[in-house]
């Protein structure tokens, strides 16, 4: 399966801004499942673009401002390549009591320490958890629970939370967005001693979509044995195939896709994102080549891409060439 | 004995229940101090309160001021300063600095611990909540190895002395401790006011700091690096201890920035300057964790620099002291030290722990809200001597308030007993002659990559107010020059 994302912001300031620093999480993570055979990011300024990795290791890009203005827009545009992995594999041979062991040993809880310990967005008490596991069900069965309660109990709703939202005051709203409904599931699998992280990245919700649709996220939680596996309660899905995943953290706040540092008179200022998710043919013609710009990408990878590239090429040739000889036939 | 003598030591009260740093249990002026006492005693009040007033205005003079927040309006005050230093013999001393180079060590070492193979929780001496629940341990720190494997190049060690005549440690501060200026400003105030009686003493420098602290800075420098250049980078002039920030910078010769003299390009630090940008190598920062990088941490901080910390990350700058420190002198880490040094270094503690009780566990908190008239509850996470009650200071109702505060967050609070720290002759301003008053120490300890130092002296702090146990300068107390004798 191939995808082509293209994001796009664009900032509007209400003055002049003077100095500034953008920093970018969009580039789909490279793992087994996802190679990103094409990657690109501009901005309208022309400004300085750096690459460096985030806490987690996540590739980043920023923009360092030094002109003055009071609108800047940024465009990333990627080509992945993702394979699909059967999650439920290696599940159903493992007990269910192994697990619930395994992830209270002092070490498995040093091991996920950072995704075991509630974080100001997923604060919940225990005894403000309105979804309790059931023992005798495994760690995977009690997650999927989780993830259709949240899905049948919850609505997706944009605007009546932020993104300084917690649990607390999603649960009394009722609803939210993919944030909140992450932040929720992240809590409540934390509760349970479950390592969970947010995952943030792109969905595909079928050719057609395009535009208005904002970034996603979903729930990644560890299960020994088998390893992280992404949960979307938002869609009450598995994350597979359509989950095009950029980066991972404790909550939103290591995800957000657009972290800035303005300097200037600018009191206020507005954002507008799109987001496009499109699948593609491996054959179609990689249009967004031909751009200016490109975010570094590992050697190894150039090589191969180059490779594949040229292998693309020489094929389209022949094709052509079989063509013409099959026009020629015909002629004769 | 002249009239004169009586005059300026006759308000001195000798209270048996505190040891006294001056005399003895027979009422003796100890002999360190004889001769000193006898060349005060040759002077009248009136001297004395003139020489108190010059002591002011040089202070006033050098700028040497600071700030107390939660006040109704912020106020710029000059730090109080006292007339009589206090003196610490060669002995004594040498118990202190072996102690304080102890405790900094085995700190550096649980820092490293923590943020990699965390050996000494999996082998069960601490417990992993006291780390994970801490609003001061950075994750961002995990895996990385700042250079020279340091964390607390700078740690401030909180002494006092109690009624048993033995020194206890208080805390350990490592979220770059503040008042060292102060030490080197009493001193310079002291042989203006009285210049004489240096002359019968012979007192350890302590204006070598600046020169030893730059040293330090230079031993970790990144890896590449022949020549590092060092900055201390400060929130600015409205910091309490901006002072501070601008006196160690001019005295180490290197240049005092804020957040946006400093930008980050490709992983690497530049200062803006009139000839262009120039690389930054060393950065003391005396700006909090949270605000260091806008990127990183506190999304509104304004005085830090954004993508400094990917830099730090990758080895291109060094950062003193390193971020995430502030999990280990936590007030509930604190409690385990003596295990802690014993885990890392094999050795005994050389300085006393004062007995503290965890509220977080459930028979400690028994016992706390039991006795809570005979103790002292500290929040685990705040310095600077905020959010502090003194049990037998509390009026009933200010008790009961103090449980149920106790009670919400059992992890926020730890008790330790009321300990009695020593009393030493005071100039006092309204009475015009010397009284007792409580006094603590700080001890200030550098590590570096191969390199340590302690500072022969220290800050002894000075609670003003009769009776009064707090000397947090915050808290309105003063400070005295403090003399480490030669041997």
């Amino acid at each position: 399966m191939e995808y082509t994302i293209k994001y796009k912001a664009v900032n509007t300031y209400d003055a002049l801004i003077d100095e500034a620093f953008w920093q970018f999480l969009l580039r789909p993570e490279e793992n087994t499942t996802q190679n990103v055979r094409m990657a690109r990011f501009t901005n309208s300024a022309n400004a300085i673009v750096d690459t460096s990795t985030n806490t987690f290791g996540f590739p980043i890009c920023r923009v360092h401002l030094k002109k003055p203005l009071d609108k800047i827009s940024f465009e990333a545009s990627y080509i992945i390549s993702k394979q699909i992995e059967n999650p439920f594999s290696a599940l159903d041979s493992v007990v269910n009591s192994v697990h619930q062991d395994q992830i209270r040993s002092i070490d498995f809880k040093i091991e996920h320490e950072r995704f075991l310990s509630a974080t100001q967005l997923t604060q919940l008490l225990a005894d403000q958890a309105p979804f309790s596991f059931d023992q005798s069900r495994s760690l995977f069965d009690n997650l999927n629970d989780l993830n259709s309660w949240l899905y049948h109990n919850f609505s997706f709703k944009t605007k009546v939370t932020d993104v300084n939202t917690t649990p607390v005051e999603f649960i009394e709203k009722g609803a939210g967005v993919c944030q909140d409904f992450t932040h929720l599931f992240l809590a409540i699998a934390r509760l349970n001693h479950i390592p969970a992280r947010y995952t943030s990245g792109y969905l595909h919700q079928g050719n057609g979509y395009q535009g208005d649709s904002q970034m996603h996220a979903w729930a990644e939680c560890y299960i020994p044995e088998k390893g992280w596996i992404g949960f979307d309660p938002v869609n009450n899905l598995i994350a597979l195939e359509n989950h095009i995943k950029v980066a991972h953290g404790k909550d939103y706040t290591d995800c957000a896709p657009i972290k800035g540092v303005i300097y200037g008179n600018s009191k206020k200022n507005e954002t507008t994102y799109t987001v496009e998710v499109e699948a593609r043919e491996a054959s179609d013609p990689d249009v967004i080549l031909t751009s200016e710009t490109y975010a570094p990408m590992p050697f190894k990878q150039q090589l191969a891409f180059q490779a594949q590239w040229q292998q693309q090429q020489y094929q389209q040739q022949q094709q052509l060439r079989q063509q013409q000889n099959t026009t020629d036939t015909s002629q004769n | 004995m002249s009239t004169t003598q009586q005059s300026i030591f006759s308000s001195y009260e000798k209270d048996p229940k505190f040891y006294d740093e001056i005399f003895d249990e027979k009422g003796n002026v100890k002999q360190v101090y004889q001769t000193l006492f006898d060349l005060y005693s040759g002077h009248s009040s009136q001297d004395f309160a003139k020489l108190n007033e010059k002591a002011k205005a040089s202070f006033f003079n050098q700028g040497i001021t600071f700030q107390v927040y939660n006040d109704q309006e912020a106020k710029e005050k000059i730090f109080p300063f006292d007339l009589f230093p206090r003196i610490i013999d060669p002995e004594e001393w040498e118990t202190i600095e072996k102690g304080v180079l102890q405790r900094s060590k085995a700190l550096n070492h649980f820092i490293w611990d923590i943020y990699h193979d965390k050996k000494i929780i999996k082998q069960g001496i601490i417990p992993l909540d006291l780390i994970s629940t801490s609003a001061n341990y950075l994750d961002q720190m995990i895996g990385i190895d700042p250079p020279g494997g340091i964390y607390n190049h700078i740690s401030g060690t909180d002494l006092i002395k109690h009624s048993d005549g033995k020194y206890y440690v208080l805390e350990d501060n490592i979220r770059c401790p503040s008042g060292v200026s102060y030490v080197i400003c009493n001193r310079t105030a002291l042989k203006r006011a009285l210049f004489g009686v240096f002359n019968h003493y012979n007192a350890h420098t302590v204006t070598d700091y600046a020169q030893n602290l730059l040293e330090i800075m230079e031993s970790v420098k990144p890896r590449g690096v022949d020549e590092p250049n060092c900055v201390v980078i400060t929130p600015g002039v409205y910091n309490s201890a901006y002072y501070e920030h601008s006196y160690l910078a001019k005295a180490m010769g290197v240049e005092l920035v804020e957040g946006r003299d400093l930008f980050v390009e490709n992983d690497f630090v530049y200062m803006q300057t009139i000839k262009g940008p120039e690389k930054v190598d060393v950065i003391y920062r005396r700006i909090d964790d949270a605000f260091l990088d806008p990127l990183e941490f506190r999304p509104d901080s304004a005085l830090g620099v954004p993508g400094l910390f990917s830099a730090y990350k990758k080895g291109n700058v060094c950062l003193v002291n390193a971020p995430g420190t502030g999990f280990a002198d936590d007030k509930a880490v604190y409690t385990y030290m003596p295990e802690i040094i014993k885990y890392y270094l094999g050795e005994e503690p050389i300085l006393n722990n004062v007995h503290t009780y965890h509220c977080s566990r459930p028979d400690e908190l028994k016992y706390v809200l039991e006795n809570i008239d005979k103790l002292v509850i500290k929040p685990v996470d705040e310095a600077g001597g905020y959010g502090i009650s003194i049990g037998n200071r509390l009026t009933k109702e200010e008790i009961e308030k103090v449980k149920q505060t106790i009670k919400a967050s059992p992890r926020k609070y730890i008790a330790q007993p009321i300990m009695s720290l020593s009393v030493h002759a005071t100039y006092i301003e309204d009475s015009e002659s010397f009284e007792s008053r409580h006094v603590d120490l700080r001890t200030f300890c550098l590590l570096g990559a191969d390199k340590e130092f302690v500072l022969k002296g220290g800050l002894t702090r000075v609670a003003l107010k009769k009776g009064n146990l707090i000397v947090n300068s915050s808290q309105g107390g003063g400070s005295k020059d403090t003399w480490v004798l030669k041997k």
